[in-house]
Parts: C-alpha cells; structure tokens; sequence
C-alpha cells in the first residue's frame, strides 16, 4: 500500500503543470536546500571548537546543552513559518478500501523526511563525531545525540499539532511569549532549568527513554488528532466561515477604480494568504532599525541607508505588489471578459499601493527619533516607492503568471507559487535604484542632494503616470492569453 | 449579432474547432450542442477573447472580439465557477458586477428581485462566501450575475448543469423571455437535449470542432438530435 501512495506522489510532483515550467525554481531550491544544509554541517563541525574557545571555563558539551533550548525554539519558529506540512489528496481515498491507519500512518511518516529534520541531523552529527574524536564516552554522546533526534521529531509533530489545530496553536503561543518575555527580562530563566535537563541526559544515557516517550506520545496525539477529522463534513470540507461584512462605501470617492479598491481590501481582508502578506509587510517597518542603530551606515556609508529607507515604506508594495496579476488568478478569465478596461485595474492597484506606502510612511514617524535626516531620507524614500517602485513592480507583474489560491497559506521552501526567477531579477531595480540616485549626487555635491535626487525622481515618475500606466497595460495586453492560461491551470 | 468566419483553433497542430461560417442574428436564443470535445467551450472562450483563434475572425456587433474591448459593455458570460470572486458573498458580488456595468445598487437591487424565487432563499442574505456555497448555488448566482447590466448578448456554458429540477424549469422561463421580449441574444450549450430544443429556436451540433447540423427548431428537432446522437453512439 505504501509503495502505491508513494508512486501517487511521485506522479503528483512530476506531472503538475508547474513542475515542468519550474525546473528552474526547483534547482534554486535545491541549491538552497544544500546551502543551508552546508552551513549546518560547518557549524555542526566547528560548534565544539568555537565553544571551547569562546567559554573555555565550560565543558563545550555543557556549553551546547545550555544553549539547545534556543536552537530548539528557533527550529520550531521556523518550521511554523516555512515547513509545508503534507496534504495528501485524501477525498478519493476515503472510499477505496485502505485502511485509515494506515493512510494517516503514511501522512506521518512522510512528514518525517521534511528538509527541516534534517538540518538538526546535519547540525548535530558532525557535533557528536567531532565529541567522539575528542574522546567522549561513547555511550553518553551516541544517547545524547539520539535523543535530540527524538526530540527534533517531536517538534516536528508538535508543529504539525499547532498548524492544525487552533486550540493547539493559542495555548502553546502565549506560553512561549510569556517564558521568553520573563527570560529576556532576566526573571525568570526558563534556559537554566533546561539545560540542566540536558546535561542530567547526558550524563545519564538510560534517561535517552524520556524523550522515545515524548515521540511516541506526540505521535499518538497526532494520530488521533487525524483519525477524528478523517472525515468529509471536518478536513477535507472546508469550514464555512460567517462573513464579516464592513461598509466600504467611503471608498467611492475614488472614482472609477472605487469598485476594484473596495474589492482588494476585501480580499485582502477574507483571505489567507494575502494576510500573511500585509503581516509581513508590517514587518518591513522595523527594518530601518538595523541601520539606524549601526553608526557605521550613518557615518560612513549613508546611501546603504537609502535602501533600508526604500524598505521601510516599500513592505507592502514589494510583497503585494510583485503579485499582482496573480491575486486576481481564481477569477482572472470573468475579469477579462467583463467590462473592465485593463488599465484601470492597473491603476486600482497602483492606487493600494500609493496608499499602502503614505500609511506606512505615517507609521514610519517614531524614526523621528534617529534624527531629521534620517526621517526625510525615509520620506524621499517613500516617495521614490510611490513614484518608480510602483510601476516597476506593476511592470514586472505582467512577467508573473503563477496562480495563487487565496485562502491557502504560503509556506516557503515546498510551495513556489507566486515565485519565480523573473521576479528575482525585477527586484533587484526596485533595490539598487534608489541607492544608486542617492549615491552619485551624494559623492559629489552633499547629503542633501542626494535627498533631493531621490525625491525628484520619485515626483517625476508621478508626472508621467500616465505614460507608464499605458506602457504597462499594453504589455498586460499582450500577455493576456498567455496569463489567462496559466491561471487557469489548477495545480 | 454575431459573426464568425473562418475560425479554427488549434492546440499543437491539432485542430479543436473549426467554423467556417456562422451568423447569429440579434435576438436569437441559440443553442450548442455536441459530445465532449466537441469544441462548445473552446467556441465560447474565443467569443469572449479568452483565447487566441488560429485563423479566422469573431465578430460582435461588428467588433472583431480579438481586436477591440468594445464589445466587453453589452456582453456578459458565465462559463465556470472561475467566473466567482469567491471571497464575496453572493450580494456584494452581484453589486461588484453592478459597478462594472455602470449600474448603481438600487437597480441591481431591482433586478434581484426578479430572481427571488429562483434563488429559492439560499443565496441572497445568507452571509455566506460564494466559496461557501454549493455548485449548484454557485451556478445561480453566476448565471444571474450575467444578467446585470442589460447585456445584448449573454454566453452561458452549460447552464442546467447541476441545477435542481425547479430552478431549471424556471431558468428555461428566464432564458425564453430574455430572447423573445427583451430581444437579447442568448447563446447556450448544453448537453440536455431536451432543455436546448425547449430554450432555442436555434441549434446548432458540433463535432469534433465542425458543424454537423444546424436546425431551426421544432416539434420535430428533438428527436431528430436524439437519432443523431443515438447513431453516434452506434458508428
């Protein structure tokens, strides 16, 4: 049975319509995949070395033990946000005569091989050869190290619980925001405790059953949180969710492009994934900090500091706005085929992205603090978004042709939707543009000047709207079949 | 109305649809009919410009549909479920459809009320995401979506598919009247011979992309489609 699910999947990787366009965004991945997995190893081998000489007092393994709780909330951070968890296509299975155990049994397994477990194995192996070599106990380090595989399972298990199961998620989020809110503050170290654990398992290799037990009893709960649900009317329906209708109708003000605009905040409001986005987005406003802080930038090289401006008030339009087309891609074919000029689709779009810029602008005020400079570089930073990063990214939308489901979270790594090499290659502009204008006027007449530059050309790109727009709408024009097909390509 | 000439379509060299004349005067209810691959939906996309035809022309109200958007105004559709915004509920969708054609709540509000019985209290104030609801629902709300904005030409793919028995009978009431009072042109496909002959004065079977027949109905058109399809069966 196994070896037919696993053909299944096999044919279900290699015949998706995306695969076959996508070899390119899948050898990237691979490349990442070793990239990362590389550098696990690396540090994997260096850990005892570094340990040793930056604590030399401690025992490197005492050392390793006291930090693991970090790498492990780390690793379950991580895995919440990029790990794809599995979903099989179980509808059709329900009614062929195999057994429900075993299918969830499968559905476990699989998660198992997730790239994510393996990056602890990549880490901590070369860890434990390099104790071994050193002249560890044997005994202790093959039990040590076997026990943090078993607990590396159960994160992944336990990650599997919080992405399914919402109670899951809202009792296990808060605990973990208050222990490291009373761990950052000093209070309460939550660290201490656990490291004692983990040097109490390595001295004591019999305590390696303490963490089978954990995985077996994750597993089980796992398992009998899937058996419930086995059933059509709980996972594989979706949920109906009562509508949270607000009166958009202030909106109208806008116009012509009033309908498009009332329509997007409602599908960004209804819907998962571009939830996520308008979440990172938000993200992007405390990007400045990283420069800010550092003297260097501000002393020595400012224009670097152009480019976090251009970030602060460019989150929304950099992760929205490289999607656009592909928002619409459920619906793409009625859009096209309704009354709808292209172009002003187009402009409702520029319009939520102006608008997602001057609010991030507003929220971006506190950097008052780091000084007047830097609060009118941010401002010729937002003006610049406003006035070339907008029909940038409109531009290179009309390259983008991956549909998106809209009410499914994107989850890195596994799922490439809506990414592609071209969209890597258009954001490289949006990014070293405004450095660049920063930079040359910069060099060779002041800082002020530099200021300037970029705020005009931001101005100008706003005179000539009109022009862009209308080169972009003939290349949407243009792309029209060629989009309409691929969107209507279910994967 | 409508206009075809010369136009075929191919994937790959191989050819799914090929026209070589056909015209659809306004105000015919005009019914497709043909097996599956017969090339009704591929007919109906390249009516829309969804598609590119390989030769040939689509013309709408004398605009050739590939070349111009101006046909867009007075021409609505519904071929599939891809037709929905499904994070609307089935009002604010109906209001959404309004604006684009130019037509303000209180009139889409009027238009709806038409259509109370049709939607048999399940669609409208439910509070639910078209998403939400099921395929047969989702259908009326796309058909009737297609009839805001007094369009000249409605397109519907497969209209009666997954209606229950009530909602078709009373589609077909709708459809009739569209053609023959208000004098829209309705194009339909479906795969019920007996709806088509009920709804259209005109049909029109395809085959493997080609016309095979095309009849003015009457009292005998029905059984004559059913001997066509019965000796397809058979050949």
């Amino acid at each position: 049975m196994i070896k037919q699910f696993i053909s299944l999947e096999w044919k279900q990787f290699f015949r998706a319509s995306y695969f076959q366009k996508g070899v390119a965004i899948k050898i990237l991945l691979i490349l990442g995949a070793l990239y990362f997995g590389g550098i696990a190893i690396l540090l994997g081998g260096g850990m005892f070395f570094i340990f040793k000489k930056t604590i030399p007092d401690i025992d490197p393994i005492v050392s390793v033990n006291n930090f693991i709780v970090y790498w492990m909330l780390f690793e379950l951070i991580i895995r919440f946000f990029m790990q794809q968890l599995p979903v099989m296509n179980i509808k059709p299975l329900m009614i062929v005569p195999i057994k429900r155990s075993t299918i969830i049994h499968y559905l476990l397994g699989k998660t198992t091989i997730s790239f994510f477990n393996f990056i602890s194995l990549f880490l901590f192996l070369p860890f434990s050869i390099v104790l071994l070599v050193q002249g560890y106990p044997v005994v202790n380090v093959v039990f040590w190290f076997f026990s943090l595989m078993c607990i590396t399972l159960v994160l992944n298990f336990l990650n599997f619980l919080i992405n399914k199961s919402n109670a899951v998620f809202y009792i296990l989020a808060p605990l973990f925001a208050v222990l490291i809110g009373l761990e950052y503050y000093e209070i309460f170290k939550i660290s201490e405790p656990i490291g004692f654990v983990f040097n109490a398992l390595y001295n004591n290799p019999f305590l390696a059953v303490v963490p089978i037990l954990v995985l077996i009893g994750i597993y089980y709960v796992n398992f009998k949180f899937i058996r419930k649900g086995f059933y059509l009317d709980d996972t594989v329906s979706k949920k109906i969710k009562e509508v949270n209708a607000s009166d958009l109708s202030w909106m109208n003000r806008f116009g012509s492009v009033a309908p498009f605009l009332k329509n997007d905040v409602k599908m960004i409001s209804r819907n998962a994934r571009p939830k996520q986005v308008i979440m990172m987005s938000f993200f992007f406003l405390f990007y400045g900090l990283f420069f800010f802080t550092q003297s260097v930038y501000i002393e020595e090289m400012p224009y670097v500091l152009a480019f976090a401006a251009m970030f602060i008030t460019g989150g929304f339009l950099l992760s929205f706005g490289q999607l656009v087309p592909s928002w619409d891609s459920e619906y793409y074919k009625m859009l096209m085929s309704q009354n709808i000029p292209y172009r002003q689709y187009l402009e409702s779009k520029w319009y939520l992205m102006v608008v997602a810029v001057a609010v991030s602008f507003i929220l971006s005020t506190p950097y008052i603090y780091f000084g007047w400079d830097i609060y009118l570089m941010i401002a010729a930073g937002a003006l610049f978004n406003i006035g070339l990063n907008t029909f940038i990214t409109l531009f290179g939308g009309a390259l983008n042709r991956v549909p998106i489901e809209l009410n499914v979270k994107a989850k890195a790594f596994s799922n490439t939707n809506g990414f592609n090499p071209t969209q890597l290659l258009i954001a490289l502009p949006k990014m070293l543009l405004p450095i660049l204008i920063f930079f040359i006027p910069y060099q060779f007449i002041s800082f002020n000047a530099g200021l300037i530059a970029l705020a005009l050309t931001g101005a100008s790109g706003i005179i000539f709207k009109n022009f862009f727009l209308n080169k972009i709408e003939s290349i949407y024009q243009k792309g029209k079949y060629k989009t309409i097909a691929a969107f209507s390509e279910k994967n | 109305m409508i206009t075809v000439r010369n136009l075929s379509k191919s994937y790959n060299k191989v050819q799914v649809l090929s026209l070589e004349s056909l015209d659809i005067p306004k105000g015919q209810s005009f019914g497709l009919v043909g097996n599956n691959g017969a090339g009704k939906t591929t007919f109906f996309s390249l009516l829309l410009d969804l598609i590119q035809p390989s030769s040939g022309f689509i013309k709408n109200k004398d605009i050739l549909v590939n070349e111009s958007e101006d046909w867009k105004p007075f021409t609505s559709s519904f071929i599939d479920e891809s037709f929905l915004i499904g994070y609307l509920t089935a009002e604010e969708y109906f209001y959404f459809i309004g604006e684009l054609r130019g037509q303000n709540k209180s009139d889409v509000d009027k238009l709806l009320s038409q259509f109370e019985d049709f939607f048999h209290d399940e669609i409208l104030g439910k509070k639910k995401y078209l998403r939400d609801l099921s395929k047969g629902n989702q259908k009326k709300a796309g058909i009737v979506a297609a009839l805001i904005g007094n369009p000249e030409v409605i397109i519907l793919d497969e209209p009666f598919a997954n209606l229950d028995p009530t909602t078709q009978i009373r589609l077909k009431q709708i459809l009739k009247d569209l053609a023959e009072k208000q004098g829209v042109t309705v194009l339909i496909s479906s795969h019920d011979l007996m709806h088509v002959t009920d709804v259209c004065e005109r049909i029109v079977v395809l085959e493997k992309g080609e016309m095979v027949k095309d009849i003015a109905t009457s009292e005998a058109t029905l059984k004559e489609l059913e001997e066509h399809f019965t000796s397809q069966s058979f050949s």
